[in-house]
């Protein structure tokens, strides 16, 4: 244990992450769309001299730069500090390995910043040409920006042979492009880059329900109908994307999508099955909404209809996310770094596992009238546990330990650091690491959680994690 | 393609009266105004219906009524791929569409929807109200766990209240004088069976009155003179409205089913006592309140009294509800009008707070 363990009551550490991360994806990847839509639809209106489009986009542009270049900016800003705090080793590791990738990144950024700020001041004050290929800079480097955090992010699931041979060597970085290049890259990117034109597509119908179609009919009906196509490519697309996509992941991890299709029973890991079944749904009825609200009856789009739109959007975008997360599970560096923090290499054997895992003890309370044992328990729990549950709160560990008595804690935390082949835990969970006197301290934390008997709420409605 | 406008249509339509259908259909608008957010609910009750009837299908195909209730649904919850999806979709449609049965009820209600010609289709309405709330507990004894056992054994303590016949009515509902197999078995063939028999000529005259008499203008619409009143065809505008509708609610089905589904916990066991936080499901947690509520004032020689009281106010509240139609017949600003609204209004207060007092009193 190297790090303090960020300790959130209720939501979680991940849960930072998650709430962060999934406002930035809506903003981002309407950066990266975006960026596209406006140079596309500005040569448009050029070509057919539809100057009412260009006062329209103008201020699509306008909201753009604010949206992506303040929110999206400080969001991806809150990213770093989030995962900084709630799994410093992976984060250490994806800067180590990557330091060149965010070089390259922050380059991409800066530039892209400056081209949608010189994009909207300079709008009307240069000539048309000039503006368009800012324009096209833009659209460009915004995508550059996607390409370099996409092989980051995928990394995190695959992150290749070539580079886990190195892997702890200190030569992580001679295999820099095969672990960038990784397996699920291209399917990865693939499926990113459309939601990104969908979300182009969302985010213009948002400002185009704000046009009077009173007022101006053909400006809004053709701006909604043309923004609304911006789904087709996805439409068409995503279905075989995610094939490919769950094609190139580990056989081990594609595993998980099928825990929940029979049952869920708490403990199960059932959440990516019906995350991926809420993905399924979501996305399906946002094609549906915005043909049959928008595409049919363009003007009389409103702005409740489109926030209706993007609440779909939201859900689609943020199970999508969290379903990608857990299919991760156990690791947070696949087959490298379990989510805790503790590297495969470290764990993987019985002897390793049973070094003791809070030497040297930087972690313990030490203040007066804690016991020592009572601390040692609480320090394996918060290095150990915390990183994916919480004690009361989103995959509460009193409720899934419910009606255990000591002993029956003390066996389940055997299976865990046995970590056997046929152990139902060892698809999305760590083995446990410590000393036999480490894991006793650990049980009795785990005890002492006051963990209620299963009451008659749970016949109904479930508390699912 | 043109054989089917030739040849085929003709044909099906001497036999059917296909034409006559259309002209039907097609003579009915929809009123647009202010509140025709209120039109939809109507038909999302119809929605969740035909999911209920659906998933209810479904769950057929492996519930076991009798002894091994508990064990089918202990399979169909953790064996049998997806059974925990249909399970899950069919409790939380059954909260939703009961829900929206009241909006609809108070909407209509509110908009003065059972006046002339329209009083058949409150009458026919309360009466699908009302199987559709004895479905709703005649299905949640099914799975036969704690949690269905106990709410129905303090369920059935409302009618076993009523005065003279009450626990002779309870037994008859019971199949005896405690809640066992046989009370699944008797729930069972009451929920699959007999219910929907009810269930289903109601609704086919509930909806081929709205139909006929299309939707009704509230009263303000009604001072407006005819010119100034928009309305859209019903086939296919309102329509296609409304299966945007349908969606949102499917979609909101389909996510309490996969965030929030339902467990099974433990089978029931008649030996245990009720846990102190016992109620049954929460539309009828205002009458177990009410009930509640009186059992405290009238307590030992009075108790007869208060169960009488109790029953009696509920009753008197259900006549008076059913006759508005007769009493509230005149113009939208009348003296009758007016407190009609107010009786409403009153009557949804006491409702909801009675229900939420019922929730805050459980320990």
């Amino acid at each position: 244990m190297n790090y303090p363990a960020w300790d959130v009551p209720h939501i979680g550490s991940g849960g930072i992450i998650a709430l962060i991360a999934i406002y930035h994806v809506m903003i981002s990847h309407f950066a990266v769309g975006g960026g596209l839509y406006l140079p596309l639809a500005e040569r448009k209106a050029l070509r057919e001299n539809r100057r009412d489009w260009l006062d329209q986009l103008r201020k699509h542009a306008k909201f753009f730069l604010i949206l992506t270049g303040v929110f999206g900016a400080v969001s991806g800003v809150g990213i770093w500090f989030a995962i900084g705090l709630a799994n410093p080793e992976a984060t250490s590791t994806l800067i180590h390995n990557f330091v060149f990738g965010w070089a390259m990144e922050w380059v991409f950024f800066l530039v892209e910043l400056s081209a949608a700020a010189v994009y909207y001041y300079t709008w009307g004050r240069v000539p048309d040409s000039v503006h368009l290929k800012v324009g096209w800079l833009y659209a460009v480097v915004s995508f550059g920006t996607l390409v370099i955090i996409n092989g980051i992010l995928a990394f995190m699931l695959t992150p290749g042979d070539p580079w886990l041979t190195v892997a702890g060597t200190g030569q992580e970085s001679s295999r820099f492009w095969s672990a960038f290049f990784n397996p699920t890259y291209w399917p990865n990117l693939l499926i990113r880059t459309l939601v990104c034109t969908s979300l182009a597509g969302i985010w213009a119908l948002v400002t185009c329900s704000r046009i009077d179609g009173a007022q101006h009919p053909d400006l809004k009906s053709a701006l909604v109908r043309w923004s609304a196509k911006w789904l087709i490519p996805s439409f068409g697309l995503m279905p075989f994307a995610v094939g490919w996509y769950l094609w190139t992941v580990p056989e081990s991890q594609r595993a998980l999508l099928t825990l929940g299709v029979n049952t869920i029973g708490p403990g199960a890991f059932t959440q990516v099955t019906r995350m991926a079944l809420v993905i399924v749904i979501a996305s399906a009825t946002l094609v549906a909404v915005v043909y049959a609200l928008a595409w049919r009856s363009p003007r009389d789009f409103r702005f409740g209809h489109a926030l209706a739109v993007l609440a779909l959007a939201l859900a689609a975008t943020a199970a999508g996310e969290y379903t990608r997360e857990m299919l991760r599970k156990p690791y947070v560096v696949g087959n490298h770094m379990y989510s805790n923090g503790l590297r495969a290499a470290a764990a993987d054997t019985p002897e390793e596992r049973s070094r003791s895992y809070l030497d040297p003890n930087l972690w313990l309370d030490r203040s007066p009238g804690v016991e020592p044992r009572a601390a040692i328990g609480e320090a394996m729990f918060r290095g150990q546990c915390l990183a994916c549950h919480t004690r009361d709160g989103y995959r509460s560990m009193k409720r899934l330990l419910a009606g255990r008595d000591r002993e029956a804690i003390q066996n389940l935390l055997a299976i865990l650091h046995e970590h056997k082949p046929d152990s139902p835990y060892r698809a999305f969970m760590p083995p446990l690491v410590g000393t036999a006197d480490e894991i006793n301290a650990l049980a009795d934390y785990l005890a002492s959680l006051d963990t209620p008997a299963p009451s008659l709420a749970s016949g109904g409605a479930g508390t699912k994690q | 393609m043109k054989w089917l406008k030739s040849t085929l249509w003709p044909w099906l339509d001497e036999r059917l009266g296909l034409e006559d259908l259309i002209a039907f259909a097609g003579k009915k608008t929809v009123p647009v105004h202010r509140h025709s957010f209120w039109y939809y609910w109507g038909g999302l009750s119809l929605f969740f219906f035909v999911v209920q009837a659906f998933t209810g299908v479904l769950l057929l195909l492996y519930f076991r009524p009798g002894p091994e209730a508990y064990e089918s649904v202990r399979q169909i919850t953790y064996d049998i791929n997806f059974g925990w999806l249909v399970r899950s979709v069919h409790s939380w449609a059954a909260n939703l569409m009961i829900a929206a049965v009241f909006i609809h009820m108070f909407s209509v209600f509110f908009m003065k929807a059972y006046r002339r010609p329209r009083e058949f289709g409150w009458w026919s309405g309360m009466g699908l109200l009302m199987v559709a709330m004895v479905f709703g507990f005649s299905g949640y004894l099914l799975p036969m766990n704690e949690l269905a056992f106990f709410a129905t054994k303090v369920g059935l303590e409302i009618p076993a209240a009523v005065p003279g016949i009450g626990p002779a009515l309870a037994d008859l509902v019971r199949g005896g004088p405690e809640v066992n197999e046989y009370t699944v078995q008797r729930f069972f063939a009451l929920h699959v069976v007999v219910l929907p028999a009810l269930f289903l000529p109601l609704l086919g005259l509930h909806l081929w009155l709205v139909q006929k008499f299309g939707n009704a203008l509230p009263p303000n619409e009604e001072t407006q003179s005819p010119a100034s009143r928009r309305s859209i065809p019903f086939f296919p505008d309102f329509l296609e409205k409304d299966l945007a509708m349908w969606l949102i609610a499917l979609n909101v089905i389909a996510l309490l089913a996969a965030l929030f589904p339902w467990d099974l916990g433990q089978p029931a066991d008649p030996l245990k006592p009720a846990p102190s936080d016992i109620h049954p499901e929460w539309y009828f947690m205002s009458s177990f309140q009410v009930l509640k509520l009186f059992g405290r004032v009238f307590s030992g020689k009075l108790a007869i009294l208060g169960e009488f009281l109790g029953i009696g106010l509920f009753t008197l509240g259900l006549v008076l509800w059913m006759l508005i139609p007769l009493y509230d017949t005149a113009s939208p600003a009348g003296r009758r009008a007016r407190r009609t609204t107010y009786f409403g209004l009153i009557a949804l207060a006491l409702l909801v707070i009675t229900t939420l007092w019922g929730y805050a009193a459980l320990n």
